[in-house]
């Protein structure tokens, strides 16, 4: 076969050197919380323009999936999803790493992500014009309820905790309507400010909401970071066994993730989400989800590996890119003079099939590339004092949050809703409901006013959102997805009384504390304030257009409701006499509060003062707060000089090789 | 070491004068180029095209960075704290820039933006797919009168040139449709080609990629469009209908007059190479030469032609 003969093609020691250097640097970039894909690729497209076609598309697809790839370095070793794409990867892969296994669970991420971009990138090279068609399958309403479905694994999220889960949740879809809408063109939310015109960032505000928290509670305890493991290294071959014994849920996330690739705006963290829900739903043991199995790490890491293949079957074949990196590489192939669309396959076939079979190889390359990575990373993120590490992570969030937009608004709103997220959580508000919220709430949103259009300009909105095939196996899943949590939930409650046994069960590290059987007054309090935040909500969409406020409302009302019904359920309970969630001001929470005041100083004064100066009186300012074991000067002076290096070094990365504008200030 | 330092020393004394230099060297250092939307849009794809001419026409590269946020209002809200030294400069789009500040606070105001040069424009036009029961425009219109409402257009975004058009050609044709935004020029082209609409008002650039998949009923320009010798113009099928979207350059508002002139220049220059016509023209742009001196009356004669647009879509009474 013709298809067979590019691969000697695309073997050209130039293309494996592209591909090479592209997956280093895409893991490494992608490892970095903030620095994205797309923006490696956009910085490198010039340098492909006097490339051979292939060649370029080669190098910046290999950047594309090492990127998705690396996210999950930061998603297992710091609990902040390195991209938007591996959110559920932190579900267990950083409760594995601090119980010691988090060596084990970077290869187990390898070897599935490996696995997904194979499967990812075949479906592309094999069956890409008829897999096309499914991108034009997904209407607006097919839209609407993949984001519903999205949002039922909340049920599973938080088990004995929904009506936390539910009204986090709400919180998120609030905030994902901050800004210009799409539909109708309304500004909403904004209270006025500059700032909030263009939304909330999602991936400023994931760094926020996982990573600020990990901040607070590293520098509270002397505790290490992470459990060192007993056994040392990245485990490969435990890993490789595990993987293979999830060969089952490995494929079915793989083509989870081909298929939801494929969909135009769906993206990796939809795909991560969707296959994590369904191997927990299939999981012999599903209640271990969310607590360190392995099987969730594998889901996600495939899923979203396997959306870089999926994502370039539109681009290629329709001309519609299926994520922003894809947007990119579609214009740089403009720029080369090819032709994209329906014709591609035939008139260019050898430019786009080197490049396929690159984008493979570049893939296998993951594999000694990742566990040389992640041997390093693992070993270093363990070694690594306390002191060294806490402001090292702190300057990661601010800088990968600023360079998004190169702008300091993005990295201020992620610190202030770290801390929101740390104080919520320690009332049983987790942060995950709220990202789901936020990452599906404009989809949900604008497949919902679309298809409610559409369908009154016919006169068949019922028929729309519910007769369409596709749909009604969406909502299928959707209605399993949210019952069979709740329903395994009663299932092992009954077990349990009819057993009596009195044994605790162990929830360390649980992604969901359960609830009280107390009342808790501060939940109460909380929930009696979002009911009021509702109540705002609804009011403020009176002056909005029709299209523009039909979704606020509604959420304002559930929020509402599950705020009364939070309320309501506590009042049924008796009252307690020890609040779980005493605030004591001991060493540990003044710890905590010196941080957050000094992240906050950090972010508004970085404008004014300059960031190189700012950066590393912060970071210093960490250090103190983060030191429990006061050494002696040697090791302080040797600490001072990793911190001016590391400042200095990332701000050169940043400026020199990222090419963003650096905030300069008054100083520098 | 010697010459280590002697190199070093070179590099600042040919680095000192930049302040200094007159408007016939600039630019003598990579200059930064903001679009203020997301990649892969026809603002990026034509920016790139420049970009791929740019070294050649001034003897330095230029660097292209996305801003996106707000449609295009976070970005250009900024534009006039960044530094007048001509070596950063930022996509502006119509009718965005008169449209959002009209809408409500955006942040900026259109006599703010400092553009120096519009270099094309992409007409808007209307698309069915090659299933559709339509091959000609007066089928759709005969259709849309006899069914009020019925016919849906797929568009990019509220408030914007596909939505103006849309409003606009209800009013020329007497027909009611029912305009559908989504949230770019992608996603309302798959909406096309998957049938949840029944057409769609996209710009005519969208017709090239997707070649005979999609068919394109009449077209918002003044002449029929290079790479679409077939299809014809709304004006000549007797509706007064030419618009779309119109891309430029421009400056902070403290670049000094020869710099805005140079850059203005330099975009001309582009213009007319024959790479760049050829790459703009068969992808369905429209090659247009406003340049700095012409652009207080371009403007003033957009924001006369979208204040009529802006009651029509009920943003200002």
């Amino acid at each position: 076969m013709d298809i067979i003969g590019f691969l000697w093609d695309a073997l050209t020691p130039v293309n494996l050197v592209l591909a090479l250097v592209g997956v280093v640097l895409g893991t490494v970039i992608g490892a970095l919380p903030g620095l994205s894909a797309t923006m490696a690729v956009a910085v490198l497209v010039p340098f492909t323009f006097t490339m051979d076609p292939a060649a370029g598309l080669i190098a910046l697809g290999a950047i594309y999936t090492g990127a998705i790839y690396g996210g999950a370095f930061a998603a297992i070793l710091v609990n902040t999803p390195g991209t938007p794409s591996s959110i559920a990867t932190t579900f267990d892969g950083f409760p594995m790493a601090k119980r010691g296994d988090g060596g084990l669970a970077l290869s187990v991420a390898t070897f599935a992500s490996v696995a997904g971009g194979v499967v990812g990138a075949v479906a592309l090279l094999l069956l890409a014009p008829p897999l096309a068609k499914v991108a034009l399958a997904f209407g607006p309403t097919e839209y609407f309820w993949l984001a519903i479905f999205g949002l039922t694994l909340i049920a599973a999220l938080s088990v004995g905790n929904t009506s936390k889960g539910l009204i986090g949740a709400c919180i998120g879809l609030f905030l994902s309507m901050i800004g210009v809408a799409v539909v109708g063109g309304d500004v909403r939310y904004t209270l006025g400010m500059q700032r909030f015109l263009g939304g909330i960032d999602l991936t400023s505000a994931i760094i926020g909401l996982y990573c600020v928290p990990v901040i607070l509670d590293l520098v509270a305890t002397a505790d290490p970071h992470l459990k060192p493991s007993a056994q040392g290294g990245l485990r490969v071959r435990e890993g490789l066994a595990i993987a293979m014994k999830s060969k089952f849920n490995l494929v079915r996330s793989s083509v989870i993730g081909t298929v939801i690739g494929i969909l135009p705006g769906a993206g990796g963290s939809i795909a991560g989400l969707v296959s994590y829900s369904e191997a927990r739903r299939s999981s012999k043991q599903s209640e271990t989800f969310g607590k360190g199995n392995p099987d969730g790490v594998i889901a996600t890491e495939a899923a979203n590996n396997a959306t870089v293949g999926g994502g370039f079957i539109p681009t290629l074949v329709l001309g519609i890119p299926g994520t922003p990196p894809d947007a990119i590489i579609l214009g740089a192939l403009l720029v080369q003079g090819i032709k994209i669309g329906p014709t591609l396959f035939t008139t260019d076939a050898p430019v786009v099939y080197t490049f396929i079979w690159g984008l493979l190889i570049a893939t296998l390359l993951m594999l000694p590339v990742g566990l040389l990575i992640g041997r390093y990373a693992y070993a270093s993120i363990v070694k690594v004092p306390k002191t060294v590490l806490a402001p090292t992570v702190a300057l990661l969030t601010i800088i990968g949050s600023f360079a998004i937009h190169s702008n300091m608004d993005d990295a201020q709103l992620m610190v202030g809703l770290g801390i929101i997220a740390w104080i919520l959580n320690r009332y049983g508000f987790q942060p995950s409901p709220i990202v789901l919220g936020l990452v599906l709430g404009s989809i949900a949103e604008q497949g919902f006013v679309q298809t409610w259009l559409i369908g009154n300009a016919s006169g068949r909105i019922p028929e729309m959102f519910f007769g369409r095939p596709i749909s009604i196996g969406i909502i299928i899943a959707a209605l399993v997805t949210l019952t069979f949590p709740i329903w395994v939930d009663w299932k092992a409650r009954r077990r349990k009384q009819l057993e009596t046994s009195s044994a605790p069960a162990d929830d360390a590290g649980a992604s969901i504390a359960p609830e009280g059987k107390t009342r808790d007054l501060a939940g109460m309090t909380f929930a009696a304030s979002f009911a009021v935040l509702g109540l705002a909500i609804w009011s403020g969409a009176s002056g909005l257009t029709m299209l523009g406020s039909v979704f606020p409302r509604t959420i304002a009302m559930a929020l509402a409701v599950f705020s009364l019904m939070l309320i309501a359920q506590n009042l049924r309970r008796p009252v307690g006499t020890a609040g779980r969630a005493k605030f004591a001001l001991d060493t540990g929470g003044w710890r905590r509060l010196l941080l957050g005041a000094v992240m906050l100083a950090w972010v508004f004064l970085l404008p004014e003062i300059g960031f190189l100066v700012t950066s590393f009186a912060a970071f210093l300012a960490v250090m103190v707060i983060a030191d429990h074991d006061r050494p002696p000067p040697q090791t302080w002076a040797l600490w001072i000089a990793t911190a001016a290096a590391i400042c200095a070094g990332l701000w050169w990365l940043m400026a020199n090789v990222l090419l963003l504008r650096m905030p300069a200030g008054l100083l520098f | 070491m010697k010459t280590t330092l002697a190199t070093i020393f070179a590099g600042l004394l040919a680095a000192t004068p930049l302040a200094a230099q007159s408007a016939a060297d600039f630019p003598t250092q990579p200059m930064t180029y903001i679009i203020p939307f997301n990649a892969g849009g026809e603002s990026d794809i034509s920016a790139r095209f420049q970009q791929a001419e740019w070294e050649s026409v001034t003897g330095q590269q230029v660097v292209i960075q996305y801003q996106a946020g707000a449609g295009g209002a976070q970005a250009w809200s900024q534009l006039n704290s960044l530094p007048g030294d001509g070596y950063t400069v930022m996509g502006i789009n119509l009718p965005h820039t008169i449209l959002q500040p009209m809408a409500g606070s955006v942040g900026y105001k259109t006599e703010d933006l400092t553009p120096v040069h519009y270099f094309h424009y992409t007409p808007d036009a209307i698309f069915v797919r090659k299933e559709s029961q339509f091959t000609a425009l007066d089928q759709l219109i005969e259709y849309a009168k006899a069914n009020p409402g019925l016919v849906t257009f797929a568009g990019s975004g509220s408030n914007s040139s596909n939505n103006l058009a849309a409003i606009r050609f209800n009013e020329l044709a007497g027909v009611t449709t029912t305009y559908v935004p989504f949230s770019g020029t992608g996603p309302s082209i798959t909406a096309v080609l998957g049938g949840s609409t029944m057409a769609g008002f996209n710009y005519a650039t969208s017709g090239v990629s997707q070649g005979d998949a999609l068919r394109m009923l009449a077209v918002a320009a003044d002449e029929r469009l290079a790479a679409f010798p077939d299809v014809p113009t709304f004006k000549e099928l007797g509706y007064e209908l030419v618009g779309g979207a119109y891309r430029g350059v421009a400056v902070p508002a403290s670049t000094p007059e020869d710099l805005r002139q140079r850059i203005s220049d330099i975009v001309s220059e582009i213009n007319a190479q024959p790479g760049f016509v050829d790459k703009m023209e068969s992808g369905g742009f429209v090659l247009t030469d406003v340049g700095y001196d012409q652009m207080d009356a371009f403007v003033a004669k957009r924001v006369e032609e979208y204040t009529a647009g802006a009651k029509a879509l009920g943003i200002i009474q």
